[in-house]
């Protein structure tokens, strides 16, 4: 062994080194530099590597630390959408037409349903069996939210669980992993179905509407108004969604409630221009015209509809339609069964007769008599007849020149005299208006057409711009509409003959017949005109929206009523006492009805052929027509009211008209009796 | 008889004696063992935090096996610092049988977790070989070399001492377990190295695992052949580009970079860490365990951790100058290297400066296999320093 006692000598003794007897001495074991180089290096790759992760620790913490707190932050909540509660509907004094009622939804977390297929559609089954929604509904509603890519949110399966039912899923919330109870609000109809189809109704809104809408902030599981003041006002009533979050695990599974961020903003209140009152009156006697239609014999008596307005503004205070039907289907799951049963399906709206039309606005009649005071006043704008004139009214009348010598009858064949145009209104003679048709017809060419003209003018042949819809524009024919419609594609035996102006087309446009059809909306606008001295108004609804902090919500401002060019208020005078007459001289077509009645009301009958189809067959009936208005001085109230299939004017409309007007003057009818009447 | 130095067998005869049991404590390197213990505590301290809500209403179900690991692992500590590493020299041959059988064992008996078979449970404890693989490997691979240390110039000694080790290198891969086939190769390489083998040799051997790497990663898969399987692949590659990788592989690093830099400076605590308590960061008990550490105690934290490492580390490299032996510096170096190595590839995958592999992190990560094969590695640290002051008092007294 060498000698390392001593300072260790440099370099040290190292390896084999043989000695005298050539033998290898031992050698200890030393840290050669080599070996302290190669420990050095390893050294270097060590600093060098922790200074690298320092460096990278120090760059992700320190530097970008806030960065990736955001981004964690992120990763744990799951921002969530809170319904605002939507705006009620008043009525003009405030009174509630449509509101929200509080209830739980059953809502369901498809991240946390079980994993496992079988136990995830057990769940589901055991879900649609508790909730009474069907498994393929709610399969339907899952999928339809797979397609629009969005699974996080929850997905409404129920919007109103019954008290037992949210007791009986909390107890067994272990059972249901997924299913969460959350508060939220639907729809409150306190009248049942008063205005049900001019209110309309609110449902989710459907992936084809969120196509269009998803740029107006409409999202998957909102509320939209279907139709009717909530279709044209969702955007008042709905106020602003808020949002939450709901803080979630990496699975996307919630923990704990939602908490909100942005509180939701309540939808604001619509106040319309509907009476309450009056809006119960019109279908109590829309109910009671129908009744009195079918004791009258006029079994197909099934509907109608009633439209009462403000001649000053044109603000509509009622507007019935029936049948009806309950809005409250549309709230809580929709079953299929229950829209059936109120007719709300295509398979039963034909036996319901369509309750969802809201025939005020929808739906076209031929207007039959109520037409005439337009014939009237075209004729003397058009100097055809003079005011005070008297003309023959006849039993038959037949146009010199019609070719195929038809006879038109008067509705009362015993008549032989002279009339002049009130009385002839008051008694509504035809035959005193087909020969105004017939001079119409007569006209040259050159001269226009002008009983469409002026119908045009009356606000005939187009919508009325009502602030609600839908509504039917009606229609006014026309010598280019008549040559237009008969094509040898519609019509292929006759087009040639059909599609020709005839002196019969004149006379019956003259009371309101042949091609011509109306709305109720358009009649009670025409009869505002004639009460209001010739102003053409806007039918509207809207009042006011008022925010839930009570500030008035700034809306367009219905259209300012109109006069209509070129009437010369005597001429209206002349229509005004014919409507008046028609309701105070014995003569007059609905004397019986409103003779009596204290507030002097005027107005006029309509008996309207029209060719309708009933459960099985298919004939002509007659629509029964009242329109007019009172007090007759200073015009209140526009009454039009039509009894579909009722009978005559003055036996099913007149009547039921009459009690809009005793509910809105407050007075108690003396009626002497429904008469014959046109 | 013929001896060379180095051998020392005549020297250690005539040690033998002289060495006391006393003299061996004596001379422990003590801030080593401090340093081990106190990453052994920071890292209790970490376990505790990140598995406080792993198993609902049993907040301390992870640390209190981990405490046991630690019991265990400290108990194999003290008895392979005072074992003589000599008698690993001796029967190299042994243990490398014992190692490689252990691992192919696997193969038979093993079960598989997360599609890798790396475990054998033995009732109580599911025991993983390759952990304590990687210290029975360095110690064999040591012994060969030692053993062959007069020709370790040559070519013919290099490859042997090559083929040898990569028999459980190329066991452990097809288990499969990328990570620590990688941890054999660095302890390889680094023995090699710390051996003396010529800077020739490595740079050949460097440049055919750089072409290996290389043919491997891009342009084996480019024409179509595929060592790896896919998500290795990835997880390899994809640490260079984590926004553009595949959602499942990305996702990982994504979480892991969250959790680690919402911690910020101060750290979020053990209550306030989503990333670890809502399950966004994977594995956050083992291999993630770092990232969900880094989260709860913030750079201060994270940094101190680095720092232990780095303690120990550059206690294992002077245990390698200190050594009595070539076979002692050899398994010194194979020891520190494979440790540096894990930790460097563990922290690195966690902030995106180092490929993801299965690695856990040494005296952290949750398991028992890790930390007592660790611990005990650290043992033999400890007994080599001890011996290498010991017989260097004793030549000095002689």
């Amino acid at each position: 062994m060498a000698s390392t006692t001593t300072a260790p000598p440099s370099p040290p003794p190292r390896g084999k080194q043989p000695d005298e007897r050539g033998e290898t001495v031992v050698q200890p074991y030393r840290l050669t530099p080599k070996l302290a180089r190669r420990v050095g290096l390893l050294g270097g790759v060590v600093l060098i590597g922790f200074a690298a992760l320092l460096l990278r620790l120090w760059a992700l913490q320190v530097l970008s630390g806030s960065q990736y707190v955001a981004r964690a932050q992120a990763n744990q909540f799951r921002a969530v959408r809170v319904q605002a509660p939507r705006g009620p509907i008043l009525d003009s004094s405030g009174r509630v037409l449509v509101t929200n009622q509080p209830v739980t939804s059953v809502e369901l977390w498809w991240a946390d349903l079980p994993k496992a297929y079988s136990r995830r559609v057990s769940e589901l089954r055991e879900l649609a069996h508790v909730t009474r929604v069907p498994l393929y509904e709610i399969a339907g509603m899952i999928k339809r939210r797979k397609l629009a890519g969005d699974l996080l949110t929850p997905i409404v399966i129920r919007d109103e669980a019954p008290r037992p039912m949210a007791t009986y899923l909390q107890e067994r919330a272990g059972g249901f992993p997924g299913v969460v109870l959350e508060p939220t609000y639907i729809r409150h109809y306190p009248n049942g179905s008063l205005a049900a189809q001019l209110l309309g109704y609110v449902s989710e809104v459907s992936p084809e509407e969120l196509r269009t809408l998803a740029a107006q902030g409409y999202r998957p599981g909102d509320e939209i108004g279907q139709t009717g003041v909530e279709g044209q006002f969702d955007t008042y009533l709905r106020g602003i969604a808020g949002s939450g979050r709901v803080r979630v695990d990496s699975l996307g599974r919630p923990l704990g409630g939602r908490t909100l961020v942005t509180p939701p903003q309540p939808g604001a209140a619509v106040r319309l221009t509907i009476s309450l009152p009056l809006q119960r009156a019109a279908e109590g006697a829309l109910q009671y015209g129908i009744q009195l239609a079918r004791n009258n014999g006029q079994w197909a008596a099934n509907g109608g509809a009633i439209v009462a307005l403000s001649p000053k503004d044109g603000s509509i205070l009622a507007l019935a339609s029936a049948p009806s039907y309950r809005p409250s289907v549309f709230t809580g799951p929709v079953s299929s069964n229950a829209l059936a049963a109120q007719g709300l399906t295509s398979h039963t709206a034909l036996d319901k007769n369509y309750p969802a039309l809201n025939r005020a606005l929808d739906v076209t009649y031929p207007p039959g008599s109520t037409f005439k005071p337009v014939t009237a006043l075209a004729a003397l704008e058009e100097h055809l007849i003079k005011p005070s004139a008297f003309y023959p009214c006849t039993g038959t009348f037949t146009a010199p020149e019609d070719r195929s010598h038809h006879v038109f009858h008067n509705w009362d064949p015993n008549v032989y005299q002279g009339m002049d145009l009130p009385t002839a209104l008051a008694q509504s003679c035809d035959t005193y208006f087909y020969r105004v048709g017939n001079a119409f017809y007569e006209l040259p060419g050159s001269r226009g057409q002008p009983l469409q003209k002026w119908a045009g003018r009356f606000g005939f042949g187009k919508p009325t711009g009502v602030d609600v819809g839908p509504e039917q524009p009606g229609l006014v024919p026309t010598i280019g509409w008549k040559h237009r419609m008969y094509t040898p594609a519609t019509d292929s035996k006759e087009w040639q003959v059909d599609r020709l102006w005839k002196p019969g087309d004149s006379i019956t446009l003259a009371i309101g017949q042949g091609d011509l059809l109306v709305t109720p909306i358009q009649m009670a606008r025409f009869y505002a005109a004639l009460a209001n001295g010739g102003k053409l108004v806007t039918p509207h609804v809207l009042m006011d929206v008022q925010n839930p902090n009570g500030t008035i919500v700034p809306t367009p401002a219905p259209p300012a009523a109109k006069r209509i060019p070129g009437l010369n208020p005597a001429y209206l005078r002349v229509v005004q006492q014919g409507l008046y007459e028609a309701t105070h001289l014995t003569n007059g077509t609905s004397y019986g009805v409103f003779g009596g009645f204290p507030v002097p009301i005027a107005g006029k009958t309509g008996t309207a052929q029209k060719v309708v189809q009933l459960p099985g067959l298919t004939r002509e009936e007659d629509q029964s027509w009242w329109c007019g208005y009172g007090p007759v001085n200073d015009p209140e109230l526009v009454v039009c009211a039509v009894i579909e299939n009722g009978g005559e004017g003055g036996s099913a409309a007149a009547p039921a008209a009459e009690r809009v007007f005793g509910s809105f003057f407050h007075v108690q009818a003396n009626l002497t009796g429904p008469i014959h009447s046109d | 008889m013929l001896e060379y130095a180095g051998s020392q067998r005549s020297g250690l005869r005539a040690e033998r004696e002289g060495i006391r049991l006393l003299a061996v404590v004596r001379s422990l390197d003590w801030i080593l063992l401090g340093g081990v213990a106190a990453l052994v505590a920071v890292g209790l301290w970490g376990v505790a935090g990140v598995t406080k809500f792993a198993v609902p209403n049993d907040p301390s179900y992870y640390l209190n096996r981990q405490i046991l690991y630690v019991a265990a692992g400290g108990a194999i500590l003290v008895l392979a610092a005072l074992v003589d590493p000599d008698l690993y020299r001796r029967y190299w041959r042994g243990i490398f049988a014992v190692t490689a059988s252990l691992i192919a064992i696997v193969f038979v008996i093993g079960h598989a977790a997360r599609g890798s078979t790396r475990w054998i449970s033995l009732g109580f404890f599911t025991f993983q070989p390759s952990e304590f693989g990687k210290l029975l490997f360095v110690l064999a691979l040591a012994g060969m070399l030692a053993e062959r240390q007069r020709v370790l110039g040559s070519w013919t000694s290099t490859l042997r001492v090559l083929g040898l080790g990569l028999v459980p290198v190329v066991l452990v891969f097809i288990q499969p377990d990328l990570g620590t086939a990688l941890v054999y190769m660095a302890a390889l390489a680094a023995m090699l190295f710390v051996a003396g083998v010529p800077w020739r040799h490595l740079a050949v051997l460097g440049g055919v695992a750089l072409l290996i790497l290389v043919g491997v990663l891009w342009a084996g898969p480019a024409v179509g052949v595929s060592a790896l399987k896919g998500y290795q692949q990835q997880r390899l590659t994809c640490f260079t580009h984590p926004s553009t990788c595949p959602a499942a592989a990305g996702y990982n690093l994504e979480q892991s970079l969250a959790a680690i830099g919402s911690g910020q400076v101060r750290g979020r605590g053990p209550n306030g860490s989503t990333q670890v308590n809502l399950g966004f960061l994977p594995a956050s008990p083992t291999d993630f365990v770092f990232a969900g550490f880094a989260e709860q105690r913030g750079f201060v934290g994270a940094a101190l951790l680095l720092c232990l490492y780095l303690l120990v580390l550059w206690r294992g490299l002077r245990v390698v100058t200190v050594a009595r032996d070539l076979f002692s510096a050899v398994v010194a170096g194979g020891i520190v290297v494979a440790l540096l190595f894990q930790t460097f590839v563990n922290v690195g995958m966690t902030m995106g400066i180092a490929p993801i592999t299965g690695i856990p992190l040494p005296f952290v990560s949750v398991g028992g296999s890790s930390m007592i094969a660790n611990l005990a590695a650290m043992g033999v640290l400890l007994a080599i320093h001890a011996r290498g002051r010991a017989s260097r008092y004793a030549r000095r007294r002689a």
